[in-house]
């Protein structure tokens, strides 16, 4: 039962009943069942580890409150990270690292038995487990409550909805609002239905749609430089629609409930320089790294250089985040340059765009910053997407290439989509432009369509849920999923 | 001694490259080239080497002025009066 099912929205649609029927005093209940069933549809065979990480985590918690001195504390926490990350480790990167080892055993003409395991990632390991670790590390400067009731505690370890691929929520945020009695509220309702909806929209009718196309190129054994362009560019669109439902669906289906989650998209693709693309971009990872990788790091630096290593260190370990393999790691530390790059050079940069005169025309100015941004992210998603990393850097060459950028080949390009999905992408992508231009307008779409008439509005929902249902496909569940 | 007040005006000082007149009750983080977010990095080091107090990223985001890291600073014990 993935988020984009039919199955899922009856089964949310039973447990948003149930949840309003019962007694708040039993609601935890429902709620911990319903993620645990809502992942044994998923994933099984890792409920155990799911259920073991949550207990350790949760008398971690406990031990580190109780001990007497700040020395102690530390220990234990570092015990408990050690753990989850030792897990985490083991399924996610002991492949990884073992076929790194042969190959450098290889190159060096060294014996290296290891074989390599068949080891399954279980899901959503990634996510939990930085919850649990910002969860033991927050108890430990004394931020955060060891949390007793073990019931909610679960529930912020499972919470179904944004189980699967976030947003990356802390406990400070969501324990107290599992426990505030939530009313049946209209407006929450309301309001989480259209993000689902608006969610099934993105992913159905863009990056589902997307995917194939783009899988046709990079799967390609000899595209050409201007397919590589274009599908570089479609691909950068597949993941922000495919990422952002995905988040859309997490967050209405927690509203619905009466949960506000944390919003994890600002839209990116309009980010005017790669610092402010990550304050736009998977918010709540960010925000994550900042907090306990990059400020740990930055304690007691006092030169700019050393700035410059934390931010290098915290995109690699972003970078590892995202998959075990070397393209994501070549992609965490193109975008540690770049911000690094986009800081040292920040001056003479801006004594060239005055020396053009591009400053006297701001809006122009700020679409080339657009533009720039754009193209830096996408080209590292050459990597990010690339099934290796021999095939990373003939991608990237083809992407470098001028020629590749020729219009008529971009045009030429065009003929990976067949003309009915072109017509169909180029309509829902104008759609998806014009929502995003409203809420850079106006601050919020939805707010904007409640104060058109009713026929507006509901027209604009039907033609959502129609759309979905006559031209929406559904693949294989999300990309983040399989972080 | 030198007056805590004195210690803060310092930092922004020695640690942003800035003229002693530069740092002013409106000085903010972004307004001036110097005090930019990597800058910023360096400032709270060196804010919690001279203060001696450990600020947390919360209040990292939230000293974001000259006068709300004062605030800030207060909230940690450092005495300003």
């Amino acid at each position: 039962m993935t988020l984009i099912s039919i199955e899922f929205l009856l089964f949310f649609a039973i447990i948003v009943c149930i949840y309003y029927i019962i007694a708040h005093r039993f609601r935890w209940i429902l709620l911990l069942g319903a993620s645990y069933v809502f992942y044994a549809t998923l994933s099984i065979q890792f409920i155990p580890l799911l259920l073991a990480s949550t207990a350790f985590t949760y008398f971690t918690g406990i031990i580190i409150e109780r001990q007497e001195t700040k020395k102690q504390k530390k220990k234990v926490m570092l015990a408990g990270i050690s753990v989850l990350l030792f897990f985490l480790g083991w399924f996610k990167y002991f492949n990884f690292v073992n076929d790194s080892l042969r190959e450098i055993a290889k190159f060096m003409g060294l014996n290296y038995s290891v074989p390599y395991q068949e080891i399954v990632l279980p899901l959503a390991i990634s996510f939990y487990t930085f919850q649990a670790v910002s969860y033991l590390v927050d108890i430990y400067y004394g931020k955060q409550k060891a949390e007793r009731h073990y019931g909610y505690f679960s529930i912020y370890f499972a919470f179904f909805p944004q189980l699967v691929a976030g947003p990356i929520e802390r406990a400070k945020k969501l324990l107290p609002q599992f426990k505030v009695e939530q009313s049946l509220n209209y407006e929450n309702l309301t309001c989480g239905m259209k993000r689902i909806a608006w969610g099934f929209f993105k992913k159905t009718l863009i990056a589902d749609r997307l995917a194939p196309i783009v899988s046709s190129v990079f799967d390609s054994p000899n595209p050409t430089g201007s397919q590589i362009v274009l599908a570089t560019i479609l691909f950068s669109i597949q993941l922000f629609a495919d990422f952002s439902a995905c988040s859309d669906i997490a967050i209405g289906c927690a509203r619905m409930l009466g949960i506000k989650l944390t919003e994890n998209f600002k839209q990116p693709h309009f980010a005017v320089s790669i610092a402010d693309f990550w304050s736009r971009w998977h918010i709540t990872l960010s925000t994550w790294l900042r907090d306990y990788i990059f400020v740990p790091l930055c304690k007691g630096k006092k030169k700019r250089s050393e700035i410059y290593f934390a931010i290098v260190i915290t995109f690699l370990v972003s970078g590892i985040w995202h998959g075990a393999a070397w393209t994501f790691v070549l992609w965490g530390l193109i975008h540690g340059f770049y911000r690094v790059f986009g800081d040292y050079t920040k001056n003479s940069r801006e004594k060239m765009v005055s020396f053009i005169q591009l400053d006297r025309s701001p809006v122009l100015h700020r679409w080339v910053k657009i533009a720039i941004t754009f193209l830096l992210v996408c080209f590292s998603r050459v990597f990010f997407r690339s099934d290796s990393i021999t095939q990373a850097f003939e991608n990237a060459k083809l992407f470098l290439t001028i020629s590749s950028w020729r219009p008529s080949g971009i045009i030429k390009a065009f003929e990976i989509f067949s003309l009915l999905d072109l017509v169909i992408f180029i309509l829902f992508f104008i759609i998806v432009q014009l929502f995003q231009y409203i809420e850079r307008k106006n601050g919020s779409t939805w707010e904007w369509l409640s104060q058109r008439s009713i026929i507006a509005r509901f027209s604009f929902y039907i033609f959502i849920i129609v759309s979905v249902l006559i031209f929406g496909v559904s693949g294989n569940g999300f990309v983040y999923g399989g972080f | 001694m030198m007056k805590n007040i004195e210690k803060y005006r310092n930092a922004f000082i020695a640690v942003l490259d800035l003229e002693e007149d530069d740092v002013s009750e409106d000085l903010a983080l972004g307004v001036t080239r110097e005090w930019d977010s990597i800058g910023h990095m360096t400032l709270i080091s060196e804010m919690e080497d001279v203060f001696d107090v450990s600020i947390d990223s919360e209040w990292i985001t939230e000293f974001n002025s000259y006068m709300s890291g004062i605030e800030i600073l207060k909230r940690l014990g450092v005495d300003f009066d």
